[in-house]
């Protein structure tokens, strides 16, 4: 049982949380997201007590339609859209002048990947990528090192997300992702900033 | 979101449900990170050369190198080991990381469940593309024919496609940029009068003359192609520029023939014939391999200096002054003929005049004239040809009986006019392969028309271009410095050197497998097309590098990629001498009279602005190339928008100062989508106003490049159309400026 395990459990089950959510940012496919998955984020959303975000939180989109609306809002959101696509997942996208992929943010993950003794697979995969930045804090909670963890997000992933979840926030015309966003901010934020 | 607890409570709160969902067992495991070793900050290891590069930032192919530091391609350099280039890259070049990695790259399949023109995407599978592209193509062939699709290609990696869609499915209907919206008219004029396509091959390092007409070297930059020029110029040649502006080349040039535009071809005229009358022409040459020069002579007797003068709005004097420096130092004389020549539609007249001047000066073959290099020997590769008798039976050319001098494929207005009209047949599928035809062909309301008459529209890029806008299905391609491709051969560029060739084929200088797109090479994408569509028997070459090494095994000696690689990129080998190659000069060509052309070069006037109007032309500028690089940051910083260039005494009576911001407007009523920076200059004829092109995307997915500046192309709403070849003609276009909502006359 959850109140059984012993200390660092809420790391683990943060670390559980954030692939989930990480998962969850992917290109919406039936194979995985089930109404199992659905319902795991709604009870999230309920335990968290966002009364707002549970209200807007849509019913499972059951109809080939439904499901096919998340699939074109994902595209218009995060890999193109006219007039332009609205939030790539990119960190360097936000923080650096040129707005490109891989610019210093993304140096700046890899050389904290380094540190923490890991590296992508793919060799070149984008290091600031969002679902990459998720994945390894939440490897980083697996193995305990929760101090590793809060820098990581404090330094690299904290920075561009916040314009990253506005950006999707206000332009997202499917309540999901803006509660996807919102539940990310909600596990990644530091714990000082955390207000009402 | 307004929520109750914080995240610890929220993680330490033994009974909440989290705790006890099973989120692990929902996601799936997930393998993105490795173990990986220690090593210090700061260090350079792992910092690798990748050689084999062929750049495609523009179409001239230097052959380059990638620094690649853990996966990142951090720099791009010139190949040292190359005798083309060396390791000199332009702006563009340098910039092709802001390429690879633009955020606006376009990364999956995408299906278009909005309208054409107003698109809204969803991402699809691999699969699912190509299945609904073969479905609905083979839909138009079995309803049409396969006439009833219609290809617009551009760039190495459209010629797979390309050749796929006109050999093996058989349709003639292909539409390719670089012949009827550029060079066509030049090539196809060479061939007609010297028996070979034009190129770009003189010899300039070693010209005691360079000619240039219209070509704006220095603007429109080719690292080999200006090191020649350069070169030549430092060896002391005499310059030449004839062109309605003062570009770059015509700052360092000793004569500069401030021409009216259009008239190009009654100045070429008018040298000849004093030449002719003067004997001050190449005998020896012209007697030895003339073709019907005599009668040649008879056609030009009319244009003589007074009339050219009057026709060209220039000084008879420098006319005679032009032809008399040409004279003196011949055969020694570069004239350059030009790369991008479509302007008004009687550009083939033009072209066979540079090519007659040539001959008439003997300066083929001969040091510092029209040198054919002799390249390397590579295998052939190609799709079989089994639907080519169709081909030619619905060829819309032959059809209608036109442009019997045009270059390979269809030109672009037959396609057109044949989609729009649905006569002689229907046109109701459209494949565009690398091309943006929304900013490559005039008369963009024509173009969307077609378009919008298509059952299937299917478009395949690396960046999301106007064309993309229109897409039913849009595919992503992996960039240039992605995926291997066809060969860059040739020789040393200073022909007076040691005679070398090379062989370079493209290879990727990074991976281009990422978890974050799915993008693919055209070989890949055209096999499964045919594959699906049944044609897959006729498929020779399973990948892009298979396709490669057969090229390359043709190669004497053999080669392979696996050799090339260990060359470091560049094969080089003994080369052959290319001076002294004598050509055949058909002055008085019996087959352009036989199809019902002017056997003897022959001016035609072009339309004239209307009162109040000047005369719309346009070019380069060295950091761009047509809208392939608009959305680059890198480049486009260096230049931000396109300043209209107009002559300082009409700005005067315009009340226009330099810096100030107009929209323009066409002679038909077409007005500009945006507004750019009016450049005030004595360089440029009051009649003409000038632009770079490229500019304006409509297109906001560009987020970088859209609506920067103004695109011309949305201003030539009138094409012309060159007989012989049916290319574009583009510069009979005539503007005026609008400031602050007031229409604004050009004074001429």
């Amino acid at each position: 049982m959850a109140m059984e395990k012993p200390v660092g459990n809420a790391c683990t089950r943060l670390a559980e949380i954030l692939c989930f959510l990480a998962a969850a940012m992917e290109y919406p496919q039936r194979s995985w997201l089930t109404p199992a998955y659905w319902a795991a984020l709604e009870g999230l959303l309920h335990e968290i007590g966002s009364i707002s975000a549970e209200a807007m939180f849509p019913s499972y989109p059951a109809s080939p339609e439904q499901f096919e609306g998340l699939q074109v809002e994902y595209t218009r959101l995060f890999i193109n859209a006219v007039p332009h696509v609205i939030a790539p997942p990119y960190g360097s996208v936000y923080l650096d002048g040129d707005g490109m992929l891989y610019g210093a943010s993304a140096e700046r993950a890899k050389a904290f990947y380094r540190q923490e003794n890991f590296e992508l697979r793919g060799s070149h995969d984008i290091p600031d990528y969002l679902g990459n930045e998720l994945r390894f804090v939440a490897l980083l909670l697996e193995q305990g090192r929760e101090a590793a963890a809060e820098l990581f997000l404090r330094q690299c992933f904290r920075p561009w997300f916040g314009s990253f979840y506005q950006r999707v926030s206000r332009e997202s015309r499917h309540p999901y992702y803006v509660v996807l966003v919102s539940l990310i901010d909600f596990f990644t934020e530091e714990e000082e900033d955390h207000g009402s | 979101m307004a929520v109750k607890m914080t995240r610890r409570r929220f993680l330490q709160s033994t009974g909440c449900a989290a705790a006890v969902l099973p989120f692990a067992n929902l996601v799936q495991a997930d393998d993105s990170f490795v173990k990986y070793p220690y090593v210090s900050p700061g260090s350079m290891a792992g910092t690798q050369t990748v050689t084999g590069g062929i750049c495609e930032m523009c179409f001239w192919r230097c052959q380059v190198i990638g620094k690649v530091r853990d996966g990142k391609l951090v720099k791009l350099e010139g190949n040292p080991k190359s005798i083309d280039n060396g390791k000199s890259l332009c702006a563009r070049g340098n910039a092709g990381i802001k390429l690879l990695y633009d955020p606006d790259r376009l990364k999956y399949p995408l299906k278009n469940i909005g309208k054409r023109g107003a698109p809204k995407w969803k991402r699809i599978s691999w699969d699912e593309a190509l299945d609904e592209c073969a479905t609905r193509l083979k839909a138009t062939i079995d309803k049409y024919g396969p006439q009833g699709i219609t290809i617009f290609p551009h760039g190495s990696s459209a010629v797979y496609p390309m050749h796929f869609f006109e050999h093996v499915v058989g349709t003639p209907n292909n539409s390719e940029a670089s012949f009827f919206q550029c060079r066509g008219a030049r090539d196809l004029a060479y061939l007609a009068t010297l028996g070979v396509p034009a190129g770009e091959e003189v010899d300039m390092p070693n010209a005691k003359v360079i000619f240039l007409l219209g070509s704006h070297l220095g603007e429109n930059v080719h690292v080999s192609h200006l090191k020649r020029y350069l070169k030549g110029l430092e060896n002391g040649a005499k310059l030449i520029v004839v062109d309605p502006r003062f570009s770059a080349a015509a700052a360092k040039a000793d004569v500069w023939v401030k021409i009216k535009p259009g008239t190009d071809t009654a100045f070429l005229l008018a040298i000849m014939n004093y030449l002719a009358e003067n004997e001050k022409y190449n005998v020896e040459y012209v007697d030895d391999n003339g073709d019907g020069f005599d009668d040649f002579c008879e056609g030009i007797a009319h244009a003589s200096l007074s009339w050219a003068a009057k026709i060209c709005d220039v000084p008879e004097a420098q006319i005679k002054q032009v032809a008399d420096m040409l004279s003196a130092d011949m055969p020694h004389v570069a004239i350059h003929p030009g790369r991008h020549t479509s302007w008004y539609g009687n550009d083939f007249q033009r072209e066979r005049a540079m090519a007659c001047l040539t001959g008439m000066l003997g300066a083929i073959g001969s040091v510092g004239g029209f040198v054919r290099p002799i390249g390397p020997k590579l295998g052939r590769f190609s799709w079989p040809t089994p639907m080519k008798e169709h081909a030619e039976e619905y060829s819309l050319r032959r059809l209608a009986k036109v442009h019997k001098f045009s270059p390979p494929g269809t030109p672009t207005d037959l396609i057109r006019n044949a989609a729009l009209t649905g006569q002689p047949y229907p046109i109701k599928a459209m494949v565009t392969w690398g091309q943006n035809p929304i900013q490559t062909v005039p008369n963009q309301a024509q173009t969307i028309a077609m378009l919008e008459q298509m059952d299937f529209v299917l478009v395949c890029d690396v960046m999301p271009t106007d064309i993309t806008m229109y897409a039913d299905i849009l595919l992503p391609e992996v960039s240039y410095l992605e995926r291997y491709d066809y060969i860059k051969r040739g020789t040393q560029w200073d022909f007076a050197e040691e005679h070398q060739q090379y062989i370079a084929a493209r290879m990727p200088l990074v991976a281009p497998e990422t978890k974050d797109h799915e993008r693919k090479d055209s070989v890949w994408i055209t096999n499964e097309l045919a594959k699906r569509m049944g044609y897959g028997e006729h498929i020779k070459a399973k990948s892009a590098e298979e396709m490669v090494d057969i090229m390359l095994a043709g190669a004497k000696p053999t080669l392979s990629l696996k050799q090339l690689r260990a060359e470091d990129g560049i094969h080089l080998q003994e080369g052959e001498d290319p001076y002294d190659v004598e050509l055949d000069v058909v002055f008085y060509s019996e087959a352009l009279e036989e199809a019902g052309y002017p056997p003897v070069p022959t001016y035609t006037e072009v339309p004239q602005p209307p009162a109040g109007y000047a005369r719309l032309v346009y070019g380069r500028l060295p950091v761009h190339t047509f809208n392939r690089t608009q959305n680059n940051v890198w480049l486009h910083q260096e230049s931000t928008l396109n300043p209209v260039w107009l002559n300082e005494q009409s700005a005067k009576k315009m009340g226009l100062k330099d810096g100030d911001m107009v929209e323009l407007v066409n002679d038909q009523g077409v007005k500009s989508r945006t507004a750019t920076v009016v450049k005030v200059t004595p360089g440029i004829r009051s009649d003409t106003v000038y632009m770079a092109h490229g500019y304006g995307s409509m297109n906001p997915a560009l987020t970088v490049g859209v609506g920067a500046g103004v695109d011309d192309q949305s201003l030539i709403s009138n094409p012309s159309i060159d007989p012989e070849t049916g290319t574009h003609g583009m510069r009979n276009n005539f503007v005026r400026f609008i400031k602050d909502g007031k229409e604004l006359s050009i004074p001429a």
